[in-house]
Protein backbone atom coordinates (compact mmCIF):
# COMPACT_ATOMS: atom_id res chain seq x y z
CA UNK A 1 0.00 0.00 0.00
CA UNK A 2 2.90 2.22 0.80
CA UNK A 3 4.77 1.61 -2.48
CA UNK A 4 1.26 2.79 -4.43
CA UNK A 5 1.03 5.58 -2.41
CA UNK A 6 3.97 7.06 -3.35
CA UNK A 7 2.50 7.43 -7.13
CA UNK A 8 -0.97 8.66 -6.14
CA UNK A 9 -3.49 7.84 -8.82
CA UNK A 10 -4.88 11.25 -10.25
CA UNK A 11 -8.25 12.26 -10.50
CA UNK A 12 -8.25 11.35 -13.89
CA UNK A 13 -6.82 7.42 -13.29
CA UNK A 14 -9.58 7.40 -10.52
CA UNK A 15 -12.37 8.02 -13.07
CA UNK A 16 -11.37 6.56 -15.76
CA UNK A 17 -10.68 3.09 -13.53
CA UNK A 18 -14.53 3.48 -12.15
CA UNK A 19 -15.75 3.97 -15.55
CA UNK A 20 -14.16 1.22 -17.13
CA UNK A 21 -14.08 -1.45 -14.05
CA UNK A 22 -17.99 -0.49 -14.10
CA UNK A 23 -18.45 -1.11 -18.04
CA UNK A 24 -15.90 -4.46 -17.53
CA UNK A 25 -17.39 -5.48 -14.38
CA UNK A 26 -21.04 -5.19 -16.09
CA UNK A 27 -19.62 -7.07 -19.37
CA UNK A 28 -18.78 -9.90 -17.54
CA UNK A 29 -21.29 -10.15 -14.50
CA UNK A 30 -24.39 -9.29 -16.68
CA UNK A 31 -24.55 -12.27 -18.66
CA UNK A 32 -23.69 -15.37 -16.78
CA UNK A 33 -26.03 -13.71 -13.91
CA UNK A 34 -28.97 -13.56 -16.00
CA UNK A 35 -27.83 -16.75 -17.65
CA UNK A 36 -28.65 -18.48 -14.22
CA UNK A 37 -31.36 -16.40 -12.78
CA UNK A 38 -33.42 -16.91 -16.05
CA UNK A 39 -36.30 -18.30 -14.46
CA UNK A 40 -36.54 -16.12 -11.48
CA UNK A 41 -36.67 -13.73 -13.62
CA UNK A 42 -39.42 -15.37 -15.74
CA UNK A 43 -41.53 -16.06 -12.93
CA UNK A 44 -41.12 -12.68 -10.98
CA UNK A 45 -40.76 -10.08 -13.93
CA UNK A 46 -42.63 -11.78 -16.50
CA UNK A 47 -45.51 -13.54 -14.57
CA UNK A 48 -44.71 -16.64 -16.06
CA UNK A 49 -45.35 -20.54 -14.76
CA UNK A 50 -44.39 -23.59 -15.74
CA UNK A 51 -47.16 -24.92 -15.74
CA UNK A 52 -49.99 -23.77 -18.42
CA UNK A 53 -52.98 -21.78 -17.00
CA UNK A 54 -55.26 -23.80 -18.71
CA UNK A 55 -58.86 -26.67 -17.28
CA UNK A 56 -57.65 -30.46 -16.42
CA UNK A 57 -59.19 -32.75 -16.27
CA UNK A 58 -59.87 -34.73 -12.90
CA UNK A 59 -61.99 -37.73 -12.43
CA UNK A 60 -65.83 -38.08 -13.19
CA UNK A 61 -67.80 -37.24 -9.81
CA UNK A 62 -69.63 -40.68 -9.98
CA UNK A 63 -66.55 -41.89 -9.04
CA UNK A 64 -66.39 -39.83 -5.56
CA UNK A 65 -67.97 -42.57 -3.18
CA UNK A 66 -70.62 -41.10 -1.11
CA UNK A 67 -68.46 -42.56 2.51
CA UNK A 68 -64.64 -41.42 1.92
CA UNK A 69 -62.46 -39.15 -0.29
CA UNK A 70 -61.22 -40.69 -3.73
CA UNK A 71 -57.58 -39.45 -5.01
CA UNK A 72 -57.62 -38.29 -8.24
CA UNK A 73 -53.62 -38.07 -10.06
CA UNK A 74 -53.53 -35.27 -12.89
CA UNK A 75 -50.38 -35.22 -14.68
CA UNK A 76 -50.32 -31.28 -15.31
CA UNK A 77 -47.98 -30.32 -18.46
CA UNK A 78 -44.72 -29.13 -17.46
CA UNK A 79 -42.52 -26.52 -19.22
CA UNK A 80 -39.42 -26.90 -18.04
CA UNK A 81 -35.73 -26.53 -19.92
CA UNK A 82 -35.79 -30.00 -22.04
CA UNK A 83 -40.09 -30.49 -21.63
CA UNK A 84 -40.34 -27.09 -23.39
CA UNK A 85 -43.84 -27.13 -25.55
CA UNK A 86 -42.21 -26.81 -28.42
CA UNK A 87 -40.21 -29.45 -28.59
CA UNK A 88 -42.90 -31.61 -27.72
CA UNK A 89 -45.13 -30.36 -30.40
CA UNK A 90 -42.59 -30.94 -33.22
CA UNK A 91 -42.19 -34.54 -32.56
CA UNK A 92 -38.32 -33.98 -32.02
CA UNK A 93 -38.53 -35.54 -28.18
CA UNK A 94 -41.67 -37.35 -27.49
CA UNK A 95 -41.48 -37.78 -24.01
CA UNK A 96 -43.44 -35.09 -22.34
CA UNK A 97 -42.71 -34.34 -18.92
CA UNK A 98 -45.46 -33.69 -15.88
CA UNK A 99 -45.82 -32.49 -12.90
CA UNK A 100 -48.12 -34.93 -10.98
CA UNK A 101 -50.80 -33.88 -8.44
CA UNK A 102 -52.91 -36.36 -6.47
CA UNK A 103 -55.82 -34.09 -5.90
CA UNK A 104 -58.21 -35.57 -2.64
CA UNK A 105 -62.19 -35.19 -3.33
CA UNK A 106 -64.95 -35.70 -1.47
CA UNK A 107 -68.27 -34.59 -0.75
CA UNK A 108 -68.91 -32.18 1.70
CA UNK A 109 -69.49 -33.23 5.48
CA UNK A 110 -69.58 -36.89 3.64
CA UNK A 111 -73.32 -35.73 1.76
CA UNK A 112 -72.94 -36.26 -1.71
CA UNK A 113 -76.09 -34.57 -3.92
CA UNK A 114 -79.07 -37.31 -3.98
CA UNK A 115 -78.37 -37.99 -7.65
CA UNK A 116 -74.91 -38.89 -7.33
CA UNK A 117 -76.14 -42.62 -6.23
CA UNK A 118 -78.51 -42.79 -9.01
CA UNK A 119 -75.48 -42.17 -11.62
CA UNK A 120 -73.82 -45.58 -10.19
CA UNK A 121 -70.44 -46.39 -10.58
CA UNK A 122 -70.72 -46.04 -14.78
CA UNK A 123 -69.86 -42.22 -15.36
CA UNK A 124 -72.58 -41.64 -17.61
CA UNK A 125 -71.98 -39.33 -20.30
CA UNK A 126 -73.57 -36.16 -18.92
CA UNK A 127 -75.36 -34.64 -16.50
CA UNK A 128 -77.80 -31.96 -16.29
CA UNK A 129 -77.00 -27.97 -15.58
CA UNK A 130 -79.23 -28.03 -11.74
CA UNK A 131 -76.69 -31.47 -10.80
CA UNK A 132 -73.54 -29.23 -12.31
CA UNK A 133 -74.28 -26.57 -9.98
CA UNK A 134 -75.42 -28.99 -7.07
CA UNK A 135 -72.52 -30.86 -7.53
CA UNK A 136 -69.89 -27.81 -7.46
CA UNK A 137 -71.07 -26.68 -4.14
CA UNK A 138 -71.06 -29.99 -2.44
CA UNK A 139 -66.88 -30.94 -3.47
CA UNK A 140 -64.03 -30.92 -1.28
CA UNK A 141 -61.27 -30.14 -4.05
CA UNK A 142 -58.38 -30.71 -2.14
CA UNK A 143 -54.55 -30.74 -2.72
CA UNK A 144 -52.78 -33.62 -1.03
CA UNK A 145 -49.95 -31.27 -0.78
CA UNK A 146 -49.86 -30.73 2.89
CA UNK A 147 -50.44 -26.80 4.01
CA UNK A 148 -47.19 -27.60 6.29
CA UNK A 149 -44.32 -28.50 4.04
CA UNK A 150 -45.76 -30.45 1.43
CA UNK A 151 -45.53 -33.73 2.05
CA UNK A 152 -48.50 -35.79 0.36
CA UNK A 153 -51.34 -36.54 2.96
CA UNK A 154 -53.24 -39.87 3.11
CA UNK A 155 -56.73 -40.94 3.99
CA UNK A 156 -56.61 -42.74 7.23
CA UNK A 157 -60.06 -44.68 8.37
CA UNK A 158 -60.75 -45.19 11.52
CA UNK A 159 -63.52 -46.57 13.51
CA UNK A 160 -65.44 -42.82 13.41
CA UNK A 161 -65.00 -41.96 10.17
CA UNK A 162 -61.25 -40.64 9.43
CA UNK A 163 -59.11 -37.88 8.88
CA UNK A 164 -56.30 -36.55 6.40
CA UNK A 165 -52.66 -37.47 8.49
CA UNK A 166 -49.71 -36.30 7.42
CA UNK A 167 -46.63 -39.19 6.92
CA UNK A 168 -43.93 -36.03 7.74
CA UNK A 169 -45.00 -34.76 11.00
CA UNK A 170 -48.22 -35.97 11.76
CA UNK A 171 -50.53 -33.20 10.27
CA UNK A 172 -54.52 -33.82 10.57
CA UNK A 173 -57.39 -32.61 8.70
CA UNK A 174 -60.47 -33.67 8.90
CA UNK A 175 -62.66 -34.66 5.68
CA UNK A 176 -63.23 -31.17 4.71
CA UNK A 177 -59.84 -30.50 4.38
CA UNK A 178 -59.93 -28.04 7.68
CA UNK A 179 -57.71 -27.86 10.66
CA UNK A 180 -57.65 -30.67 13.42
CA UNK A 181 -53.65 -31.13 14.69
CA UNK A 182 -50.23 -30.84 14.52
CA UNK A 183 -47.68 -28.46 12.89
CA UNK A 184 -49.75 -27.28 9.53
CA UNK A 185 -50.59 -23.26 10.30
CA UNK A 186 -54.26 -23.85 7.87
CA UNK A 187 -56.54 -26.05 6.51
CA UNK A 188 -55.48 -28.12 3.07
CA UNK A 189 -55.44 -26.37 -0.13
CA UNK A 190 -58.13 -26.41 -2.36
CA UNK A 191 -57.86 -26.25 -5.93
CA UNK A 192 -59.69 -23.80 -8.43
CA UNK A 193 -62.03 -26.52 -9.77
CA UNK A 194 -65.69 -26.61 -11.57
CA UNK A 195 -67.51 -29.08 -12.46
CA UNK A 196 -69.03 -29.62 -16.51
CA UNK A 197 -71.95 -31.40 -18.16
CA UNK A 198 -69.96 -33.79 -18.82
CA UNK A 199 -69.77 -34.71 -15.42
CA UNK A 200 -66.30 -34.59 -15.03
CA UNK A 201 -63.88 -32.38 -12.53
CA UNK A 202 -62.03 -29.57 -13.91
CA UNK A 203 -59.09 -28.37 -11.94
CA UNK A 204 -56.45 -25.61 -12.44
CA UNK A 205 -52.72 -25.90 -11.33
CA UNK A 206 -53.58 -23.03 -8.69
CA UNK A 207 -55.16 -23.11 -5.21
CA UNK A 208 -58.26 -20.97 -4.27
CA UNK A 209 -57.61 -19.42 -1.22
CA UNK A 210 -61.17 -18.11 -0.93
CA UNK A 211 -62.60 -14.50 0.18
CA UNK A 212 -61.07 -11.85 -1.67
CA UNK A 213 -57.58 -12.95 -1.96
CA UNK A 214 -59.00 -15.19 -5.03
CA UNK A 215 -56.36 -17.25 -6.52
CA UNK A 216 -52.56 -18.85 -5.33
CA UNK A 217 -49.96 -20.59 -7.42
CA UNK A 218 -48.93 -23.83 -5.51
CA UNK A 219 -45.79 -23.61 -4.42
CA UNK A 220 -43.07 -25.99 -4.92
CA UNK A 221 -45.09 -29.30 -6.44
CA UNK B 1 26.82 -60.27 0.77
CA UNK B 2 23.56 -62.19 0.20
CA UNK B 3 21.47 -60.85 -3.41
CA UNK B 4 18.37 -60.32 -1.16
CA UNK B 5 20.48 -57.73 1.32
CA UNK B 6 22.28 -56.38 -2.14
CA UNK B 7 19.04 -55.49 -3.78
CA UNK B 8 17.61 -54.04 -0.56
CA UNK B 9 20.43 -51.91 0.31
CA UNK B 10 20.47 -50.79 -3.80
CA UNK B 11 16.95 -49.71 -3.36
CA UNK B 12 17.21 -48.15 -0.07
CA UNK B 13 20.01 -46.20 -1.80
CA UNK B 14 17.86 -45.47 -4.98
CA UNK B 15 15.61 -44.50 -2.44
CA UNK B 16 17.17 -41.69 -0.40
CA UNK B 17 18.76 -40.41 -4.34
CA UNK B 18 14.90 -39.77 -5.22
CA UNK B 19 14.46 -38.52 -2.40
CA UNK B 20 17.53 -36.44 -1.82
CA UNK B 21 17.20 -35.29 -5.77
CA UNK B 22 13.46 -33.81 -5.27
CA UNK B 23 14.17 -32.30 -1.90
CA UNK B 24 17.18 -30.15 -3.66
CA UNK B 25 15.30 -29.13 -6.76
CA UNK B 26 10.78 -28.81 -5.14
CA UNK B 27 12.04 -28.89 -1.71
CA UNK B 28 9.19 -32.00 -0.90
CA UNK B 29 10.62 -32.90 2.31
CA UNK B 30 10.40 -29.58 3.77
CA UNK B 31 6.90 -28.88 2.42
CA UNK B 32 6.17 -32.50 3.87
CA UNK B 33 7.11 -32.08 7.15
CA UNK B 34 5.88 -28.62 6.91
CA UNK B 35 2.36 -30.53 6.61
CA UNK B 36 2.46 -33.45 8.33
CA UNK B 37 4.05 -32.83 11.47
CA UNK B 38 2.24 -31.16 14.03
CA UNK B 39 2.95 -30.80 17.25
CA UNK B 40 -0.82 -31.34 19.12
CA UNK B 41 -1.12 -31.55 23.22
CA UNK B 42 -0.31 -34.62 24.54
CA UNK B 43 -3.60 -34.86 26.71
CA UNK B 44 -6.40 -36.03 24.63
CA UNK B 45 -4.38 -36.01 21.24
CA UNK B 46 -7.20 -38.71 19.34
CA UNK B 47 -9.86 -35.70 19.68
CA UNK B 48 -7.23 -33.97 17.33
CA UNK B 49 -7.56 -36.29 14.58
CA UNK B 50 -11.77 -35.35 14.28
CA UNK B 51 -10.43 -32.69 11.35
CA UNK B 52 -8.60 -35.08 9.64
CA UNK B 53 -11.44 -37.48 9.62
CA UNK B 54 -13.59 -35.03 8.08
CA UNK B 55 -11.08 -34.04 5.27
CA UNK B 56 -10.74 -37.75 4.82
CA UNK B 57 -14.13 -38.39 4.35
CA UNK B 58 -14.58 -35.69 1.86
CA UNK B 59 -11.90 -36.46 -0.03
CA UNK B 60 -14.18 -40.02 0.08
CA UNK B 61 -17.05 -37.95 -1.35
CA UNK B 62 -14.94 -36.94 -3.96
CA UNK B 63 -13.57 -39.77 -5.13
CA UNK B 64 -16.75 -41.77 -4.65
CA UNK B 65 -19.11 -39.02 -6.68
CA UNK B 66 -16.53 -38.98 -9.78
CA UNK B 67 -17.03 -42.67 -10.05
CA UNK B 68 -20.84 -41.89 -9.90
CA UNK B 69 -20.64 -39.99 -12.72
CA UNK B 70 -19.52 -42.60 -14.66
CA UNK B 71 -23.24 -43.92 -15.05
CA UNK B 72 -25.36 -41.46 -13.32
CA UNK B 73 -27.32 -39.47 -15.44
CA UNK B 74 -29.03 -36.18 -14.55
CA UNK B 75 -32.63 -36.25 -16.72
CA UNK B 76 -36.17 -36.97 -14.82
CA UNK B 77 -36.59 -39.98 -16.89
CA UNK B 78 -32.98 -41.76 -16.91
CA UNK B 79 -31.94 -40.75 -13.11
CA UNK B 80 -33.49 -43.51 -11.05
CA UNK B 81 -32.66 -45.93 -13.97
CA UNK B 82 -29.01 -44.96 -13.67
CA UNK B 83 -29.21 -45.30 -10.58
CA UNK B 84 -30.61 -48.69 -10.74
CA UNK B 85 -27.71 -49.69 -13.04
CA UNK B 86 -25.22 -48.53 -10.34
CA UNK B 87 -27.05 -50.44 -7.61
CA UNK B 88 -27.53 -53.74 -9.54
CA UNK B 89 -25.22 -54.22 -12.50
CA UNK B 90 -22.09 -52.15 -12.56
CA UNK B 91 -18.87 -54.05 -10.30
CA UNK B 92 -19.03 -52.77 -6.99
CA UNK B 93 -22.08 -50.27 -7.61
CA UNK B 94 -23.39 -51.28 -4.32
CA UNK B 95 -20.30 -50.59 -2.35
CA UNK B 96 -18.93 -47.08 -4.53
CA UNK B 97 -22.72 -45.63 -4.00
CA UNK B 98 -23.28 -46.96 -0.69
CA UNK B 99 -19.22 -45.16 0.61
CA UNK B 100 -20.84 -42.10 -1.02
CA UNK B 101 -24.49 -42.30 0.75
CA UNK B 102 -22.47 -43.35 4.38
CA UNK B 103 -19.74 -40.75 4.05
CA UNK B 104 -22.13 -38.28 3.71
CA UNK B 105 -23.76 -39.12 6.93
CA UNK B 106 -21.40 -40.11 8.96
CA UNK B 107 -19.37 -36.48 7.31
CA UNK B 108 -21.88 -34.31 8.88
CA UNK B 109 -22.07 -36.17 12.09
CA UNK B 110 -17.96 -35.60 12.28
CA UNK B 111 -18.29 -32.28 11.37
CA UNK B 112 -20.59 -31.62 14.05
CA UNK B 113 -17.79 -33.24 16.74
CA UNK B 114 -15.33 -31.50 14.95
CA UNK B 115 -16.53 -28.23 15.81
CA UNK B 116 -17.67 -29.19 19.42
CA UNK B 117 -14.20 -30.47 20.07
CA UNK B 118 -13.25 -26.25 18.49
CA UNK B 119 -15.95 -24.99 20.69
CA UNK B 120 -15.22 -26.93 24.13
CA UNK B 121 -11.26 -26.76 23.55
CA UNK B 122 -11.71 -22.65 23.07
CA UNK B 123 -9.86 -23.56 19.79
CA UNK B 124 -11.77 -20.45 18.34
CA UNK B 125 -10.49 -17.46 20.60
CA UNK B 126 -7.90 -15.36 18.77
CA UNK B 127 -5.91 -15.83 16.74
CA UNK B 128 -7.90 -18.54 15.27
CA UNK B 129 -11.09 -16.65 14.60
CA UNK B 130 -10.95 -16.39 11.32
CA UNK B 131 -10.68 -20.02 10.60
CA UNK B 132 -14.02 -20.77 12.87
CA UNK B 133 -15.21 -18.40 10.56
CA UNK B 134 -14.08 -20.22 7.35
CA UNK B 135 -15.06 -23.57 9.12
CA UNK B 136 -19.08 -22.05 9.13
CA UNK B 137 -18.56 -21.63 6.23
CA UNK B 138 -17.24 -25.09 4.86
CA UNK B 139 -20.10 -26.21 6.71
CA UNK B 140 -22.84 -24.08 5.25
CA UNK B 141 -21.75 -25.40 2.22
CA UNK B 142 -21.30 -29.85 3.11
CA UNK B 143 -24.79 -28.87 4.54
CA UNK B 144 -26.31 -27.60 0.67
CA UNK B 145 -23.94 -29.96 -1.07
CA UNK B 146 -25.74 -32.96 1.07
CA UNK B 147 -29.18 -31.41 0.21
CA UNK B 148 -28.73 -31.04 -3.57
CA UNK B 149 -27.18 -34.61 -3.35
CA UNK B 150 -30.41 -36.32 -2.34
CA UNK B 151 -32.48 -34.96 -4.50
CA UNK B 152 -30.03 -36.55 -7.38
CA UNK B 153 -31.63 -40.21 -6.34
CA UNK B 154 -35.16 -38.82 -7.41
CA UNK B 155 -36.83 -41.71 -5.92
CA UNK B 156 -39.70 -40.77 -3.52
CA UNK B 157 -37.93 -40.34 -0.66
CA UNK B 158 -35.57 -37.61 -2.79
CA UNK B 159 -38.04 -36.46 -4.47
CA UNK B 160 -40.09 -35.64 -0.96
CA UNK B 161 -37.30 -34.70 1.10
CA UNK B 162 -36.31 -32.06 -1.26
CA UNK B 163 -39.81 -30.44 -1.50
CA UNK B 164 -39.95 -30.26 2.78
CA UNK B 165 -36.22 -28.78 2.62
CA UNK B 166 -37.62 -25.68 -0.20
CA UNK B 167 -40.51 -25.38 1.65
CA UNK B 168 -38.68 -24.90 4.87
CA UNK B 169 -35.87 -22.29 2.59
CA UNK B 170 -39.12 -20.52 1.30
CA UNK B 171 -40.28 -19.19 4.51
CA UNK B 172 -37.15 -17.31 4.78
CA UNK B 173 -37.90 -13.64 4.83
CA UNK B 174 -37.41 -11.59 1.75
CA UNK B 175 -35.47 -13.49 -0.15
CA UNK B 176 -36.98 -17.36 0.56
CA UNK B 177 -39.33 -17.05 -2.75
CA UNK B 178 -36.56 -16.22 -4.76
CA UNK B 179 -33.77 -18.61 -3.30
CA UNK B 180 -36.63 -21.44 -4.24
CA UNK B 181 -37.35 -20.06 -7.81
CA UNK B 182 -33.99 -19.78 -8.35
CA UNK B 183 -32.95 -23.92 -6.94
CA UNK B 184 -35.92 -25.28 -9.25
CA UNK B 185 -35.63 -23.65 -12.06
CA UNK B 186 -38.66 -22.50 -12.52
CA UNK B 187 -41.89 -22.06 -9.73
CA UNK B 188 -42.32 -26.02 -9.52
CA UNK B 189 -40.73 -28.64 -9.25
CA UNK B 190 -39.28 -30.40 -12.17
CA UNK B 191 -37.00 -31.35 -14.73
CA UNK B 192 -35.03 -27.72 -14.10
CA UNK B 193 -34.85 -28.90 -10.47
CA UNK B 194 -32.76 -32.10 -11.10
CA UNK B 195 -30.48 -30.16 -13.60
CA UNK B 196 -29.73 -27.49 -11.53
CA UNK B 197 -29.22 -29.88 -8.34
CA UNK B 198 -26.77 -31.98 -10.10
CA UNK B 199 -25.29 -28.63 -11.27
CA UNK B 200 -25.01 -27.33 -7.54
CA UNK B 201 -24.14 -30.34 -6.07
CA UNK B 202 -21.04 -31.77 -8.32
CA UNK B 203 -19.37 -28.71 -10.02
CA UNK B 204 -20.18 -25.55 -8.41
CA UNK B 205 -19.99 -26.20 -4.31
CA UNK B 206 -17.55 -29.02 -4.93
CA UNK B 207 -15.22 -26.34 -6.62
CA UNK B 208 -16.32 -23.51 -3.93
CA UNK B 209 -15.38 -26.43 -0.95
CA UNK B 210 -11.94 -26.98 -2.20
CA UNK B 211 -10.22 -22.98 -2.11
CA UNK B 212 -11.99 -22.96 1.52
CA UNK B 213 -10.58 -26.03 2.46
CA UNK B 214 -7.21 -24.92 1.75
CA UNK B 215 -7.28 -21.68 3.62
CA UNK B 216 -8.73 -23.78 6.82
CA UNK B 217 -5.46 -26.16 6.49
CA UNK B 218 -3.02 -22.47 5.88
CA UNK B 219 -4.89 -21.15 8.91
CA UNK B 220 -4.19 -24.20 10.81
CA UNK B 221 -0.89 -24.43 10.07
CA UNK B 222 -0.13 -20.86 10.75
CA UNK B 223 -1.44 -20.74 14.16
CA UNK B 224 -1.10 -24.20 15.32
CA UNK B 225 -3.93 -26.07 16.89
CA UNK B 226 -5.27 -25.05 20.45
CA UNK B 227 -4.42 -27.18 23.03
CA UNK B 228 -3.29 -26.46 26.97
CA UNK B 229 -0.62 -23.68 26.38
CA UNK B 230 1.90 -25.45 29.10
CA UNK B 231 2.15 -28.65 27.25
CA UNK B 232 2.32 -26.92 23.74
CA UNK B 233 4.90 -24.48 24.78
CA UNK B 234 6.97 -27.55 26.56
CA UNK B 235 7.02 -29.51 23.68
CA UNK B 236 7.54 -26.63 21.33
CA UNK B 237 10.28 -25.92 23.02
CA UNK B 238 11.55 -29.74 23.01
CA UNK B 239 11.01 -29.94 19.10
CA UNK B 240 12.87 -26.24 18.57
CA UNK B 241 15.39 -27.96 20.44
CA UNK B 242 15.96 -31.02 18.59
CA UNK B 243 16.28 -29.52 15.53
CA UNK B 244 19.17 -26.93 16.53
CA UNK B 245 20.74 -30.30 17.37
CA UNK B 246 19.92 -31.53 13.60
CA UNK B 247 21.03 -28.71 12.12
CA UNK B 248 24.64 -28.66 14.09
CA UNK B 249 25.02 -32.17 13.47
CA UNK B 250 24.42 -31.21 9.70
CA UNK B 251 26.93 -28.89 9.85
CA UNK B 252 29.51 -30.42 11.28
CA UNK B 253 29.12 -33.51 9.42
CA UNK B 254 29.76 -31.94 5.88
CA UNK B 255 31.62 -29.10 7.00
CA UNK B 256 29.70 -26.59 4.87
CA UNK B 257 27.47 -23.70 6.17
CA UNK B 258 24.56 -24.76 6.84
CA UNK B 259 22.23 -22.74 4.57
CA UNK B 260 18.71 -25.22 4.77
CA UNK B 261 15.84 -25.97 7.12
CA UNK B 262 16.73 -23.48 9.26
CA UNK B 263 16.63 -20.37 6.91
CA UNK B 264 13.78 -21.89 5.49
CA UNK B 265 11.60 -21.42 8.68
CA UNK B 266 13.12 -18.62 9.89
CA UNK B 267 11.54 -16.90 7.03
CA UNK B 268 7.99 -18.10 7.58
C1 LIG C 1 -18.98 -32.76 0.66
C2 LIG C 1 -19.14 -33.48 -0.36
C3 LIG C 1 -20.37 -34.29 -0.75
C4 LIG C 1 -21.46 -34.67 -0.01
C5 LIG C 1 -21.78 -34.35 1.45
C6 LIG C 1 -22.32 -35.45 -0.89
C7 LIG C 1 -23.55 -36.01 -0.53
C8 LIG C 1 -24.37 -36.76 -1.35
C9 LIG C 1 -25.59 -37.39 -0.95
C10 LIG C 1 -26.21 -37.34 0.45
C11 LIG C 1 -26.09 -38.04 -2.04
C12 LIG C 1 -27.33 -38.91 -2.09
C13 LIG C 1 -26.85 -40.34 -2.03
C14 LIG C 1 -27.96 -41.31 -1.98
O1 LIG C 1 -28.95 -41.01 -1.33
O2 LIG C 1 -27.82 -42.37 -2.59
C15 LIG C 1 -25.21 -37.80 -3.14
C16 LIG C 1 -25.39 -38.28 -4.43
C17 LIG C 1 -24.53 -38.05 -5.49
N1 LIG C 1 -23.34 -37.35 -5.44
FE1 LIG C 1 -22.53 -36.46 -3.79
N2 LIG C 1 -21.75 -35.52 -2.12
C18 LIG C 1 -20.55 -34.83 -2.08
C19 LIG C 1 -19.67 -34.63 -3.12
C20 LIG C 1 -19.86 -35.07 -4.42
C21 LIG C 1 -18.97 -34.79 -5.53
C22 LIG C 1 -17.69 -33.98 -5.41
C23 LIG C 1 -19.51 -35.41 -6.63
C24 LIG C 1 -19.02 -35.45 -8.05
C25 LIG C 1 -17.99 -34.86 -8.54
C26 LIG C 1 -20.74 -36.06 -6.23
C27 LIG C 1 -21.58 -36.79 -7.07
C28 LIG C 1 -22.77 -37.37 -6.70
C29 LIG C 1 -23.64 -38.10 -7.60
C30 LIG C 1 -23.40 -38.35 -9.09
C31 LIG C 1 -24.75 -38.52 -6.84
C32 LIG C 1 -25.97 -39.30 -7.34
C33 LIG C 1 -25.84 -40.78 -7.15
C34 LIG C 1 -26.53 -41.27 -5.91
O3 LIG C 1 -27.52 -40.67 -5.49
O4 LIG C 1 -26.06 -42.26 -5.36
N3 LIG C 1 -20.93 -35.84 -4.88
N4 LIG C 1 -24.16 -37.01 -2.70
S1 LIG D 1 -45.42 -31.63 5.97
FE1 LIG D 1 -47.29 -32.34 6.71
S2 LIG D 1 -47.09 -32.08 8.83
FE2 LIG D 1 -45.19 -31.30 8.08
Amino acid sequence: MAELQKDPMTRGDFLGFGVLGTIVGALLTIPPAAFILGPVIDVNVRGESDVPDDWFRAGHVSEVPPDEPKAFVVAFPLNQVYSERQVIEEGVDTQEQTLRNAIWTSWKDLKPPGFIAELGQNRTPGISREQVIEAQGALNVLSSSCAHLGCPVRWLVKEDGGEFLCPCHGGIYDINGAYVGGPPPRGMYRYTYEVREDGYIYVKHEFDVGGDKGSQKPFVI
Amino acid sequence: MGAISKARSQAADAGKFVADWMEHRAGVITIMEHFLYEPVPKRGAWIYTLGSATLFLITLQFLTGILLLFYYVPTTDHAWNSIYYIMNEAYFGTLIRGIHYWSANFLLAVIGLHMAQVFFSGGYKAPRELNWIVGVVLLLLVVIIAFTGYALRWDQDGLWATVVGMKIGSYSPFVGAYTIQFLMGGDTIGPATLSRFFAIHVWLLPAALAPFIGIHLYLLRRHGVFGDEMEYRERMAKLQERQRLEEYEEYEDDGEPYVGRRDRADRD
